[in-house]
């Protein structure tokens, strides 16, 4: 006798009872998860169907005694029961609705009615290339909803929950809204949205923030729940999709925005296979470097120090280890970045470039998780999962164990004592304390310390906790405050000898508090508002003796304090179905306190010791000097159809602490500087256009975006300028103008195989030393090349999928040399041999290409085992190309001689493990 | 501070990737190798006495020729007023002039080159120096330091000093004797020919500058000129330091200033970003590049100061080159004078005599012994005792 598996199946209510009418328009995207060891299949059935939306048919006779042995992890449908049934004679198919159908011999035929399918839509022309997951989101999309029954009103309630494709957590944020009248909400953080709209039908579409726009049919006859699952960030294990995808390149109306999931970045070819944000972040256009190992990231012609980079609400000072080898955020912590090089936020503000924003996770809430990896040169293990109904932790950490690296050099006598360690550490805790009001809590702590030989020893610290509440007080308005301290400190050890033993070094302390708003105003209007203020402590220098018999004298320079508070009002309107516009403005208010010593010049001559008229000391509190000043963000979005749209946008923005640099290459001891009487805030702006158009259905993204910046006192220093322990460091320093302009073309395929994107940038980056100053006149008051000016940069990321666990990676990178000021010549003057310099940066170091490779593969999902693991091997500079990374001179028997560095001048070669459990 | 460090610490990258150099010579092409700018210095003197510009050119980054000198150029200083007065060339690249120029005038050097490239100064202000009201030193625990004083005015506000230093010092075994090798015996030198005191001078100089602005009243007071750290021979015996003091432009000090700054540190992978020098001279044809020098007009002021030893006592001196100095025990009889005598490298130092009769000569390396290897026995014009 036939006994059929029949357990209650409703995909869509034809509505008796008006509040039902559940979707399951997840596709077979759903990821099973789990182990199934040594079960009856029918064992196995029931375990899947209480734990997914599968609903399995067949006959007991047909499975006989069926057993299934395995383990899953992420794995679809078909290689589950692929896995399953490989040495057997059943066969399956699984239909639209996610019927599973077995049967014996031959597969069961399903023949769907035609109608099911709308074909009108351009969609359908590609659906046969499509994979079959795209195939039955296309078909949701298409379908029509009918929900609720006769309702007497002429509006119907729809409420409903939507849920991430792959995760199935909850969708924060999202916006469901219908075209026809504008009717819009968002998703609350369990997901769930309420809409009013009037009966009948209705195109709804549903999108997640920079995400992806799903849509639904509906037909709404009454009050109903939808329940739609969309993609999240958009991963999936065959795509790498960059940032805002498909619809989302045209139509936010923010530019210069980039987002890089944590996915992306691991498929990028790593050094030493270190999965690496910040030169994940470099293959991005109008993002540059000045070389391999150095500190920071180059924004549209910005200085490194005009960055602000967020690690979940904490200012990283020194965002990189090892003085710039890898950066200083654990990829198993990172959930995404996302770089605003235009169109920032008006929360944001304090640097004039760009913020990169890292977002850290804060736990899976569905069961503890365990992930790793070893690489040469770090370990690093993340635990995370609920606490509790409630409570979500993520705990990880990274440390390097590379001293047996140094160790094989003991040949070397130069390096023998060289150590060099660090580590970094993450806890971040989220609670909900009721469905209106969340805690976390995030901390941060990154460490370093370096010695090349037993007498000198660098170490720096990032140390950061901040705590953060949102408050939803309706529907339409929410709120997020935090407070939070950021630290940072470097210092060196120098144990030369006793009589020369000193401490050297330098510490930021900054504490904020931050209070963001957003307000739903209708549904055209939406707001942003709120304050923040920081308060710095800055201990720019002190070197002290160590030990009883150092002769080293004690320096200190004044340790500043300073308060910066903006107020902040943005407004994102939707104009109409093409325009689009987000404009806003900060009001920014800076007042550097004492206690203090200020040194007062002579008006209108350079500062120089030879000018400085008095110096007068402040007290504790005191306001010594004050600025203020607007700042005004605004962007628009004009769709010219439905595949291409422009954008226009312009901002201003202010800086007050500065980076004291005078290399070319950044010194590991370069201090920080708050702006004080004597030195102004830097100030800069940006006007910037761009043409967005999506190409073959989305597959191909292309945009070109050209910029203009204008930069005002910026810092320049003068010729021999002493930067550190300097006191009177407005001595030093230039004012300087900068402009920055330049075009980033971008062509990106998003799905396929074989995807990934090819970028040129034309970029300029110039200095000027401003009109008013007098001190001195670099290039006679032309302009110059900034340091990390590199006209030319063309990046290409590709990716190949071969199989659906073994994957391929090439990154190439090119880019026009730095520039560089060199000596020229030589006379005799004022009793001694002088040199004679060229014209600042008028020349350049050999350009810079460098290509590497990578493979991942993923574990096998067949084989019963504890732990899901993957492998990362790899090449970083495949042709081993000694790209320069810095030209000095030096004399060799009285005769001056150029040399090129070069870091990893040769293939290098990696390898790391990683594993979840 | 530890620039050998940072040389290894650029290095680890490239040590942890097993690597076993990171450093490839660089030669860059720069665009024309030879720059052969024309290089002025000099400071043209109001008051009768000799004033000197030296004319040269740069040579190229890696060169180790001499430094070029530019010759036979016409030189002329050009008063506003019509007035012209000709520079001789006193040495090839060394131009003199002499002569009485009224302070209230503008001057322009004008410079005529064999190759017809012509020069034109900014105008030239005279300012006349205060005379130096005092020089002196101090000594604290890391040496000693010697200062001027001035007092400033309305037209002399920056001061440039330049200086030169004279010591008197003697080698550990300042020898008496030599051998002839005509007579085959030690003789006594001849006072011409000591070798036991010897003055030597240092015109490597630091550049001094102040600016008396920053002073009530304009007094710069006890700028510190040269600094002589302990162990110097400088204070062996005797020492001696004119200190020429003259007021310039504010422009002409900001030159001097970038000078200073710009010779600190040269091309390092740490080291600042260098700037660029220039000066008040020009090419009259704009297409020709602009030499390198500031020339500057006025009466400076001079002034002489001597240090003796015994004013210091104690004073240790360490001179690195007579490390190891020590007088041979051997007595070289007179029969092996020759052999030990006659080579350049060991002279006769102490006579052994018993009972009036001379035994020979116990001897000292060269090098302890005669002080005309590291200067010159001729007494300098000035020098006072």
């Amino acid at each position: 006798m036939k006994k059929i598996w029949i357990i209650v199946f409703i995909l869509f209510c034809f509505s008796l009872s008006p509040t039902k009418g559940q979707v399951a328009g997840t596709g077979e995207g759903e990821k099973i998860n789990g182990l199934f060891a040594g079960i009856p299949f029918k064992r196995f059935v029931q375990q899947i169907e209480s734990s997914y939306p599968f609903r399995f048919y067949f006959s007991d006779e047909s499975i006989g005694g069926l057993q299934v042995n395995l383990s899953a992890k992420d794995n679809s449908i078909r290689q589950v029961l692929d896995a399953i049934l490989e040495k057997t004679d059943l066969k399956y198919v699984i239909d639209e609705q996610m019927r599973v159908f077995i049967t014996k011999g031959t597969k069961m035929n399903l023949n769907l009615p035609e109608m099911f399918f709308s074909t009108e839509t351009p969609d359908q022309s590609s659906v046969g290339t499509q994979r079959q997951s795209d195939v039955e989101r296309v078909y949701s999309r298409n379908k029509l909803y009918i929900i609720g029954s006769g309702s007497s009103d002429t509006e119907a309630i729809l409420k409903g929950k939507i849920t991430g494709l792959e995760t199935g957590n909850p969708v924060f944020g999202a916006i469901v809204f219908e075209k026809v009248n504008f009717t819009r909400v968002f998703t609350n953080e369990q997901g769930e949205y309420t809409i009013r709209l009037p009966l009948g039908r209705h195109s709804l579409f549903i999108q997640n923030l920079g995400g992806f726009v799903e849509q639904r049919q509906i037909s709404i006859q009454g009050d109903g729940i939808l329940d739609i699952a969309i993609e999240e960030n958009i991963i999936s294990l065959s795509e790498v999709v960059v940032s805002s995808e498909k619809m989302a390149n045209i139509a936010r109306p923010e530019m210069g925005v980039q987002k890089l999931n944590i996915e992306t970045m691991k498929r990028l070819p790593a050094v030493l296979g270190e999965v690496d944000v910040i030169r994940s972040i470099l293959t991005l256009p109008g993002v540059q470097t000045v070389g391999e190992a150095s500190v920071g990231f180059n924004v549209r012609g910005g200085a490194a120090d005009q960055n602000l980079i967020l690690f979940n609400h904490a200012t990283i000072y020194n965002p990189s280890h090892l003085f710039g080898l890898f950066s200083a955020f654990n990829p198993d912590v990172v959930e995404s970045v996302d770089l605003y090089k235009a169109g920032i936020p008006t929360k944001y503000g304090g640097r004039l470039s760009s913020v990169l924003d890292v977002n850290a996770k804060y736990g899976d809430s569905e069961k503890i998780r365990v992930k790793g990896g070893i690489g040469l040169l770090t370990g690093r293990l993340t635990v995370e999962g609920p606490i509790g109904e409630n409570t979500t932790f993520i705990v990880g950490g990274r440390s390097t164990y590379s001293d047996w690296l140094l160790n094989l050099l003991e040949e070397n006598t130069d390096l023998k004592n060289a150590r060099a360690s660090f580590y970094d550490f993450n806890f971040n805790v989220a609670h909900k304390i009721n469905p209106k009001n969340t805690i976390r809590f995030n901390s941060y702590l990154s460490s370093d310390s370096f010695r090349f030989d037993r007498d000198t020893l660098f170490q720096y610290q990032n140390q950061s906790a901040n705590l953060s509440w949102v408050h939803y007080f309706n529907e339409k308005m929410e709120m997020e405050v935090v407070a939070g301290r950021d630290m940072y400190n470097f210092g060196i050890e120098g144990r030369d000898n006793p009589p020369n033993s000193y401490d050297l070094g330098f510490d930021i302390r900054q504490d904020y508090v931050k209070a963001n708003f957003t307000y739903e105003y209708d549904d055209r209007h939406k707001l942003n508002f709120g304050a923040n203020s920081i308060r710095y402590k800055l201990n720019p220098g002190y070197i002290s003796p160590f030990g009883s018999e150092s002769t080293v004298d004690a320096n200190e320079v004044n340790p500043e304090t300073a308060l910066e508070t903006a107020f902040h009002l943005g407004d994102d309107f939707e104009i109409n179905d093409q325009l689009s516009v987000n404009y806003g403005a900060r009001y920014v208010l800076y007042q550097f306190m004492g206690p203090n010593t200020q040194r007062i010049y002579e008006a209108g001559q350079p500062i120089s010791s030879t000018t400085l008229v008095e110096e007068k000391t402040f007290g504790r509190g005191e306001t010594i000097q004050m600025y203020h000043g607007p700042e005004f963000r605004a962007s628009g979005r004009y769709i010219l159809n439905n595949i291409s749209s422009i954008k226009a946008g312009y901002n201003t923005n202010r800086q007050f602490i500065h980076l004291l640099t005078n290399n070319a290459a950044i010194a590991p001891t370069d201090t920080w500087k708050l702006s004080d009487p004597n030195i102004r805030p830097q100030w800069g702006d940006q006007l910037s256009v761009g043409y967005y158009r999506n190409l073959q259905i989305n597959r191909y993204e292309f945009s070109i975006e050209t910029y203009h910046r204008n930069m005002r006192n910026l810092v320049d220093f003068r010729s021999g300028a002493t930067l550190i322990l300097n006191n009177a460091i407005e001595q030093d320093i230039l004012r300087t103008d900068g402009r920055a302009y330049g075009a980033e073309i971008l062509l990106r395929k998003n799905t396929g195989r074989l995807n990934g994107w090819v970028s040129y940038t034309y970029s300029r980056s110039m200095l000027r030393t401003a009109a008013e100053e007098t001190a001195e006149k670099i290039n006679d008051g032309n302009w110059y090349p900034n340091n990390f000016d590199q006209p030319h940069n063309a990046v290409f990321v590709g990716n190949y999928e071969l199989s659906k666990r073994f994957s391929t990676s090439i990154n190439a990178n090119y880019s026009t040399g730095r520039p560089i000021t060199l000596p020229v010549a030589k006379f005799e003057y004022g009793g001694s041999e002088r040199v004679y310099f060229s014209d600042r940066n008028a020349y350049r170091i050999p350009d810079y290409f460098r290509m590497d490779i990578s493979f991942n593969i993923e574990g096998n999902h067949k084989i019963r085992k504890l732990a899901h693991s993957s492998w990362s091997v790899g090449v970083y500079n495949l042709l081993g190309r000694r790209n320069p990374y810095s030209v000095y001179f030096t004399p060799v028997n009285g005769v001056l001689q150029g040399y090129q560095l070069s870091i990893f001048a040769q293939p290098i070669p990696f390898i790391t493990y990683n594993f979840r459990i | 501070m530890v620039k050998k460090s940072y040389y290894f610490f650029w290095c680890l990258p490239v040590i942890l990737s097993l690597l076993s150099g990171c450093r490839d010579p660089f030669e860059p092409e720069i665009r024309f190798s030879d720059f052969n700018l024309l290089v002025v210095e000099g400071f043209i003197e109001t008051g009768s006495e000799e004033s000197i510009l030296k004319l040269s050119r740069t040579g190229p980054i890696r060169g180790e020729e001499e430094f070029r000198v530019e010759s036979g150029a016409m030189i002329s200083l050009n008063a506003e007023s019509g007035e012209r007065w000709d520079f001789i060339e006193i040495e090839p690249g060394m131009y003199s002039l002499t002569g009485n120029f009224d302070h209230d005038k503008t001057y322009r050097l004008q410079i005529l080159l064999n190759n017809n490239h012509e020069y034109l100064s900014d105008p030239l202000i005279p300012i006349e120096s205060p005379e130096i009201s005092d020089m002196g030193f101090n000594r604290n625990e890391d040496g000693v330091q010697i200062y001027v004083s001035t007092q400033g005015n309305q037209e002399a506000v920056h001061f440039l000093w330049g200086y030169e230093e004279t010591w008197m010092f003697r080698p550990p075994f300042p020898s008496p004797y030599f051998y002839n090798p005509d007579t085959k015996d030690i003789e006594f030198r001849k006072p011409e020919d000591q070798v036991g005191r010897c003055w030597s001078e240092n015109k490597v100089n630091r550049i001094v500058l102040e600016n008396s602005g920053r002073f009530t009243n304009n007094i710069i007071n006890q700028k510190e000129v040269v600094f002589i750290p302990n162990l110097s021979e400088k204070l062996m015996q005797r020492y001696s330091l004119n200190i020429r003091q003259m007021a310039i432009s504010r422009e002409a000090f900001e030159f001097w200033e970038i000078m200073r700054k710009n010779t600190e540190d040269i091309g390092g992978i740490f080291s600042p970003l260098p700037s660029l020098i220039r000066g008040n001279i020009h090419a009259v044809n704009t297409s020709h590049p602009d030499p390198i020098g500031f020339v500057s007009m006025g009466k400076s002021g001079k002034k002489r100061l001597y240090i003796n030893v015994q004013e210091l006592t104690p004073w240790q001196v360490f001179i690195p080159d007579y490390t190891g100095c020590a007088i041979n025990n051997d007595t070289i009889p007179p029969q092996f004078y020759e052999l030990e005598f006659g080579g350049p490298n060991f002279v006769p130092v102490v006579e052994v005599v018993e009972v009036l009769t001379i035994l020979g000569y116990q001897g000292a390396p060269r090098r302890c012994a005669d002080c005309t290897l590291r200067g010159s026995n001729v007494r300098p014009d000035f020098w006072e005792d």
